[in-house]
């Protein structure tokens, strides 16, 4: 109980002061209204979790309350009228959020699918693809009823469940091979096929829409969750040469491809053209310092492009400085830990390899856009899960959310239905 | 599960080489990217602040911030009195001068006030502070007018508490628009109105016998003896000539320096040795740098370094009056004879006399505190009474004053080549109790008590009328 308090005590803190802060030029009343019903929401959300007997993992849901209620202080202070719109996504959010983690009696039957997913991915990439409008460089945005979808998003839920049923049915098969090559024993054509097809398609779709991130992230997904359900370290062995052909390929062949390294090895040839971009990111970065230049008072908010969706990072990290930084860095950290411990909690193999999934989805996707503002990596644009603008984004990792915490909470119940229906699963 | 604890591992290895990468940038390399070129977080900062104005001692505005049809103007009110020892500061040339060296106050970053610190961490708008100046605009506007059409500087300070009453360096600049005329500014290759010759280096002359007198009495001369100047004299084989082959005849010390006498200090500064002249110049600042809230180069004896160990007898001949290598600003000068009207002792000097809060709270009030002590107040009492012979009977005559008795010292500096004398007065008054003391310097001016001296009379009379 006392957690319970201190932690939506923690979380209301974090966004009512940031709001207080923060002065909004103009009629701020609006903002006020979803930031009480955020507030509804938080605080109802954890009494309904004991009314309905929530006995999942506690940590997960408020940290990730905490990291959104960062990004909406964040991107009200970048932009009031963009902050709103991100209240009401991520107060929809919830609400999805919770009428998965309680209405889905059996996260089970989203396996049901099988290669449904799989098909559903592919095929909203390739809608996209024809029928998408380009921002920010990539294809990867759809018009449905006037607003602006980001099918890649749910993409990557459609992957992931697909994944996690496929390598549910084909675990043995994987691990073990029948076909011996050399040394190696890798499984057959049968059995790789769909995979395969997935992830060609996948990956040359998003390749085709120059959404590089993505398909970064998808790749890692790929490798990982591969890794993750075989333990073969063959699997990590032969997607490093893959990655490296397909990269300098496109390297060779692609001019914005070109552009993104040479940019990424020396921005400071050209600080105010090609450069632009990172050398703000740096500059607004560095300038925060050990504990920041304090919140609105960067100059990052207006001067790095994209402030509000790839680069709020680097507004944050100047404005809350080092230590604000490190603190977003570890509430990701325990996210992710926490879907892993979740995994190897889980009580089946279908639940184990989703969550691990979603841990895995989750954490490359914070690396890969933190270390790309931060210059470790190429950058390649890709939201910060809930903190960075977007419906899309949100909807999807609220969604990705209650799938895990219900695989949590299905573990945690321990039912009768569960353990037996459990075993039937059971390899 | 393995596999999971190692991806686990890796994640959580990857975060940390991700907090490695923050490290790096927020401190490691935080001020290089600062100073980035294209970084333009200064001038972004500088533009969300009201910078604080600029007042004179009287409260009369120097500079001042307005907004004119919604556009933050800087504006000063005095033109180009005060140029170019205010300075400017504008995104486009950056600062110089006052507003450069006292940005942190107008920006209200320098012991930013509790309001301060939270208006600067939630960027509300932000108002500077006020920074009082020791000038008195009446005495900056009589030696402006003075200098005016001449290059050269005057100094005014008031030697018991080192405060600067006037400093003036001309030509200058009119401040406001700078931006449009800096073409025109920069274009003056020979007036060089950027250039604070108050901060600049010139060779002293005659006024550097002041300096040696000290080494003189260290010495153990009887400053009564006489001594008989036949226009000029031979010391290592080098002649050492009087201004203008000058015969003085019979002089003692006062007589000598009020004569402005050369191959006396020559002869007796020689005698006194190398040791005692430097450490006598040293006990003046030079070679120090001077506490002050603008940056003034160091005077020297010699190139380099500034204040030797030890000197040649022919470059220590010369010395003694003020050739050879010597090199000094007007601003030292005027600490000189500053420290010789207070009895020995110069106060450190400084032109803010306080900082006001926006809510006009005093932040910061300097108190008097001495510097160096370059003289017994035995000593300087003999340069003093030497200094009113000057004015009485000598060569500083032209600048007296009815009814206050003046200490003063000429003098005429050869630059070098085939140019006309720098023209030097230092003075102070009145000679018992001094509350003014001035350095003025024309450049290329002719002799000291021709072109520096009236300039520096009609200072004085302003100074001691008005206080």
């Amino acid at each position: 109980m006392l957690y319970y308090f201190i932690s939506r005590m923690i979380i209301m803190g974090i966004m009512w002061l940031g709001m207080v802060l923060l002065k909004w030029g103009g009629d701020g009343s609006q903002l006020v209204w979803q930031a009480l019903i955020f507030t509804v929401i938080v605080l109802m959300g954890g009494f309904a979790e004991k009314v309905l007997h929530y006995e999942g993992d506690p940590y997960v849901l408020p940290v990730v309350q905490a990291i959104l209620a960062l990004g909406l202080v964040f991107l009200v202070r970048i932009s009031p009228v963009i902050g709103l719109r991100q209240f009401w996504w991520a107060n929809i959010g919830q609400l999805i959020f919770y009428g998965i983690l309680f209405a889905v009696r059996d996260y089970r039957q989203l396996g049901k699918f099988r290669y449904l997913w799989g098909l559903l991915a592919v095929s909203l990439l390739f809608i996209t693809l024809v029928f998408g409008f380009a921002a920010g460089g990539a294809t990867s945005w759809l018009r449905i009823g006037g607003v602006g979808v980001e099918p890649e998003e749910f993409v990557k839920l459609a992957l992931l469940l697909f994944m996690a049923t496929y390598l549910e049915e084909n675990e043995e098969l994987l691990r073990v091979g029948t076909v011996q090559v050399g040394k190696f024993s890798l499984p057959d054509w049968r059995t790789l096929g769909p995979f395969l097809v997935m992830a060609v398609f996948s990956l040359g779709l998003l390749g085709a829409q120059k959404s590089l991130g993505t398909a970064l992230v998808f790749y890692a997904l790929f490798v990982l969750m591969i890794y993750v359900v075989t333990e073969r370290a063959l699997y990590l062995g032969i997607s490093l040469p893959i990655f490296l052909l397909v990269g300098s390929l496109g390297y060779l062949l692609f001019r914005h491809v070109r552009v993104r390294v040479i940019v990424w090895l020396n921005p400071w040839q050209d600080p105010t053209g090609m450069g632009y971009q990172i050398a703000q990111s740096l500059f607004a970065i560095s300038g925060g310092k050990i504990l920041g230049t304090g919140l609105g008072n960067g100059i990052g908010a207006a001067m790095v492009p994209a402030s509000s969706t790839d680069f709020i990072f680097s507004v944050i990290a100047e404005e809350l400085g080092f230590a604000g930084a490190m603190a977003v860095l570890l509430l990701f950290l325990i996210v992710v830990m926490r879907a892993f411990s979740i995994s190897l909690r889980a009580k089946d193999r279908f639940g184990q390899i989703l969550a691990a999934g979603i841990g895995i989805l989750l954490g490359t996707e914070t690396l890969i856009i933190l270390a790309g503002v931060t210059k470790l990596l190429p950058l390649t644009g890709i939201p910060l899960p809930w903190v960075s603008y977007g419906g899309s984004s949100i909807l999807v990792h609220f969604i990705l959310l209650g799938v895990l915490l219900n695989i949590s909470n299905a573990t945690a119940v321990g039912s009768q239905r569960n353990k037996t229906k459990g075993r039937e699963y059971a390899t | 599960m393995r596999g999971l604890r190692r991806v686990a591992l890796g994640m959580a290895f990857s975060f940390f080489v991700l907090s490695l990468g923050l490290v790096y940038w927020q401190v490691v390399q935080a001020d290089t990217l600062l100073e980035n070129p294209a970084n333009r977080r200064l001038i972004l900062m500088e533009s969300r602040v009201t910078r604080g104005g600029i007042f004179d001692r009287n409260g009369e505005i120097i500079a001042k911030t307005q907004t004119i049809d919604g556009k933050r103007v800087r504006v000063y009110p005095k033109g180009e009195m005060y140029e170019p020892t205010l300075g400017y500061s504008t995104a486009r040339l950056g600062a110089a001068g006052l507003e450069g060296s006292l940005a942190n106050w107008l920006m209200g970053v320098k012991n930013a006030t509790a309001a301060q610190t939270i208006q600067q961490m939630f960027s509300l708008p932000r108002q500077g502070d006020d920074v009082v100046l020791t000038l008195d605009s009446h005495l900056q506007s009589v030696a402006y007018n003075a200098l005016k059409g001449k290059k050269g500087a005057a100094i005014a300070i008031d030697p018991q508490t080192g405060e600067v009453l006037a400093l003036v360096s001309q030509p200058g600049y009119d401040p406001t628009n700078l931006d449009d005329h800096w073409k025109d500014i920069i274009k003056q290759t020979e007036e060089k109105p950027l250039d604070n010759r108050a901060f600049s280096l010139f060779p002293p002359g005659s006024i550097m016998k002041v300096v040696t007198s000290a080494s003189l009495f260290r010495s153990g001369l009887n400053t009564t003896n006489l001594y008989e100047c036949k226009g000029s004299t031979v010391i290592n084989g080098q002649v050492i000539p009087e201004q203008n082959q000058e015969a003085h005849g019979w002089v003692n010390y006062n007589m000598a320096l009020a004569d402005s006498c050369n191959t006396y200090f020559a002869t007796f500064g020689v005698q006194a040795g190398d040791k005692s002249f430097l450490s006598a110049a040293k006990g003046f600042g030079f070679g120090q740098k001077i506490p002050f809230e603008l940056n003034v180069p160091l005077s020297q004896i010699t190139n380099s370094p500034k204040v030797p160990e030890s000197l040649s007898t022919n470059l220590l001949a010369a010395s003694c009056f003020g050739q050879g290598q010597v090199l000094v600003t007007p601003f030292q000068m005027a600490l000189v004879t500053a420290g010789i009207a207070n009895h020995g002792v110069i106060m450190t000097p400084h032109i803010v006399e306080r900082v006001l809060d926006p809510s006009q709270t005093v932040e910061y009030e300097p108190k008097p505190q001495p510097w160096l002590t370059a003289l017994s107040k035995d000593e300087a009492d003999k340069i003093t009474s030497a200094m009113v012979t000057a004015v009485t009977a000598g060569t500083a005559s032209p600048g007296a004053l009815p009814g206050v008795q003046v200490a003063a010292k000429t003098g005429s500096a050869e630059p070098g080549g085939n140019q006309p004398t720098h023209a030097w007065y230092i003075a102070f008054a009145p000679a018992e109790a001094p509350r003014i003391a001035v350095a003025v310097f024309v450049e290329h001016g002719g002799t000291g008590g021709g072109a520096a001296a009236p300039i520096a009379r009609q200072i004085i009379q302003e100074a001691l009328a008005r206080k």
